[in-house]
């Protein structure tokens, strides 16, 4: 028992990943209204995130900034935490942003089409708008085929 | 239809967290991403080499220069599709 609470201890910061992104990804393909689900993918791509950020921190390690003689410890003694991760998740988040963007214009855009947000109410209001665009009509003429 | 998706979540998350068991102790200055020789070698010349003390800028201007301009792109692309979508269109 005290071994797999060390192992959860010792990694707590992937397992708490793992919850936040599966609560983004439930929110993706279990909610019908789209704002929800660009919130969900908006808690995905923040897990990701945090992922990064984690494996870049060091025990002990300052933030990758150089210090220059204001400490009276050696420069050789300054850990640095990991750079290259922080530079990655800086273009992810301008990734983000800009998905995040297209989705809330492509939203009021449909709720300017259909009058709701709301994935089952579009889909009824598209299969009486145009019939042949429903998948029941699309299946019988590949049956009738 | 709730029930299945929760039964992805959660078989998506054990996988992850299975898969998170090989993966480096939280703050472990042993790991590979730290130890290799090309994390070293940023922190140690990005100041030499660029002239920024901060060595995340001296990454992200310098070493991934063409990186952040194609970022601006996607921002740019972005921006461009959002402004068509939400044009007031003459009838």
């Amino acid at each position: 028992m005290a071994g797999i609470i060390d192992i959860v201890y010792a990694e707590y910061n992937y397992w708490i990943y793992v919850t936040l992104m599966m609560i983004g990804f439930y929110a993706m393909i279990a909610k019908k209204n789209l704002i929800k689900k660009v919130i969900g993918a908006n808690i995905f791509q923040t897990a990701i995130f945090l992922f990064y950020i984690s494996l870049s921190d060091i025990k002990g390690g300052t933030e990758p900034i150089l210090l220059h003689g204001e400490t009276s410890t050696h420069a050789a003694d300054i850990i640095y935490t990991n750079p290259v991760p922080h530079v990655l998740i800086l273009t992810a988040i301008v990734v983000s942003v800009s998905t995040t963007a297209l989705a809330l214009a492509l939203i009021i855009r449909i709720y300017e089409e259909y009058g709701s947000i709301e994935e089952d109410v579009i889909l009824a209001a598209r299969r009486k708008l145009n019939p042949e665009f429903s998948e029941y009509a699309r299946q019988s003429e590949v049956d009738s085929q | 239809m709730k029930l299945a998706a929760l039964f992805v979540v959660i078989l998506t998350g054990a996988m992850l967290i299975y898969a998170g068991q090989d993966l480096p102790a939280f703050g472990d200055s042993e790991s590979p991403a730290y130890q290799h020789r090309m994390t070293q070698y940023f922190i140690e010349n990005a100041e030499s080499e660029s002239g920024v003390t901060n060595i995340v800028t001296a990454l992200l201007a310098n070493y991934r220069g063409y990186d952040t301009l194609g970022e601006t792109a996607v921002i740019f692309t972005a921006g461009m599709s959002v402004l068509m979508l939400l044009r007031r269109r003459e009838l």
